[in-house]
């Protein structure tokens, strides 16, 4: 993608201005996308623990959740959650919110992942779809650790 | 650490959120001195503190972003840097002991609090001639005034500088649990040159990348209890929330600067503490 720092000559004012109101528009696009992704995450994931600390509740009259994530990572956290919400035996209280918390650290994820993809695909621009792909690789890397 | 229970922590974490956005601190710099006050252990205290910074910066951008004020290349070009040194800030805390975390979470404390009163450069002509790495990146910009009923250009400008400079923020996040929201501003402002709208907006979005950062080295390292998390999420977003709304109407600093008391209090208190003057 050309640089706004160059307009075309002056010849033809017409396509350079085609070409700024496009970028704008696809600019707008973007930030509509990664507003309402994070946003929709925030929300839904107040709600899960939500849900989660007020089934708690109703059920022993506290809020002690207590117990650890310990010697897993990101990944096979959520992957045992998903689980545990789809097996009826396994729902409960702490399925709820260990959602809610996976879909908090999700929304940032998400978030870089779509940005990337928007670049590359909307926008053309190798530039920042390079340095998206920088931060999820090492986002991806990192939830991996254990 | 000791048990603290959940609805303790719960009432903690509406104030912190709400005395956070009161001050204009961010919720993490007074969750953590609150939560230590508690009897949480300080690691556990900035686990806990940075999974909730992600929430309360989605929660902020996402407004932020859809309104056309955060510059999202600056942000995305930014963040290669926090995350690493996020990533490498926490580790840091993992094998410190707790003494110096109280004395460089209060440094940063009154560092924080002491650029709230720098006064900010506003230029009238945010065009800046840039150098040729920035002109690059591309980071020109512009954004709809509300107050002013215009739209405001600009131009960001040594992106050099700011990369690395953001490198730290990002650090400090990581190792201290907090967003560093206010050397985030500090920097896109004086290094970056973007308009003060642009800069606290970015600031947000960078924000949120670089705690899932540090959060997945606390992860992995067990640090994260997820009954201690639930309640402070939710008591920090309510608590934020309410502070951000009662701001916009207050006309009457004075509140506001009561709020700043209490966190130099703060700091001075987290630095005494780990000069082991108090327990």
């Amino acid at each position: 993608m050309k640089s706004k720092e160059h307009p075309a000559p002056a010849s033809t004012p017409g396509l350079a201005q085609i070409k700024r109101e496009r970028e704008a528009h696809q600019e707008h696009e973007m930030e509509l996308l990664v507003g309402y992704l994070l946003l929709t995450g925030v929300i839904l994931s107040i709600l899960l623990v939500l849900t989660g600390m007020t089934w708690e509740y109703v059920r022993s009259g506290s809020l002690h959740l207590n117990y650890l994530i310990a010697g897993m990572n990101f990944f096979q956290f959520l992957v045992d959650d998903v689980r545990a919400i789809l097996t009826p035996a396994l729902i409960g209280p702490r399925a709820f919110v260990n959602l809610g918390i996976a879909a908090l650290l999700f929304t940032p994820y998400i978030r870089v992942v779509s940005s990337m993809l928007f670049f590359a695909v909307a926008e053309k621009n190798w530039k920042y779809t390079a340095f998206t792909a920088f931060v999820g690789l090492v986002l991806t890397y990192s939830l991996f650790l254990r | 650490m000791s048990i603290t229970s959940p609805g303790v922590l719960f009432l903690v974490s509406i104030a912190a959120g709400f005395v956070g956005a009161m001050s204009g601190m961010g919720g993490g710099i007074v969750l953590i001195p609150a939560l230590t006050l508690f009897g949480v252990n300080i690691k556990h205290a900035i686990a806990i503190s940075i999974v909730s910074v992600i929430a309360t910066s989605s929660g902020a951008a996402s407004a932020y972003v859809r309104d056309g004020v955060t510059n999202l290349k600056v942000g995305m070009f930014l963040e290669m840097f926090t995350i690493l040194g996020a990533i490498i800030g926490a580790t840091v805390t993992l094998v410190s002991s707790d003494q110096p975390l109280f004395i460089a979470f209060g440094i940063v404390l009154l560092i924080s609090w002491a650029t709230l009163f720098i006064r900010k450069h506003h230029l009238t002509n945010y065009l800046q001639p840039a150098d040729r790495f920035s002109r690059w990146l591309e980071l020109r910009g512009s954004y709809y005034d509300h107050a002013e009923h215009k739209d405001i250009e600009y131009q960001g400008r040594r992106a050099w500088l700011g990369g690395p400079c953001m490198f730290g923020a990002g650090f400090i996040a990581g190792l201290l649990g907090i967003g560093a929201g206010a050397l985030k501003v500090l920097i896109l402002d004086l290094a970056m040159g973007l308009p003060p709208k642009v800069s606290t907006t970015t600031s947000n979005l960078i924000i949120g990348v670089t705690a899932l950062a540090g959060t997945s080295i606390y992860i992995a390292a067990g640090y994260v209890d997820p009954g201690l998390v639930a309640p402070v999420i939710v008591g920090v977003v309510a608590g934020a929330f309410v502070g951000t709304r009662l701001l916009k109407r207050l006309s009457n600093h004075a509140i506001r600067q009561f709020f700043l008391v209490v966190l130099l209090a703060l700091g001075v208190e987290m630095i005494l503490r780990g000069l082991g003057v108090i327990a």
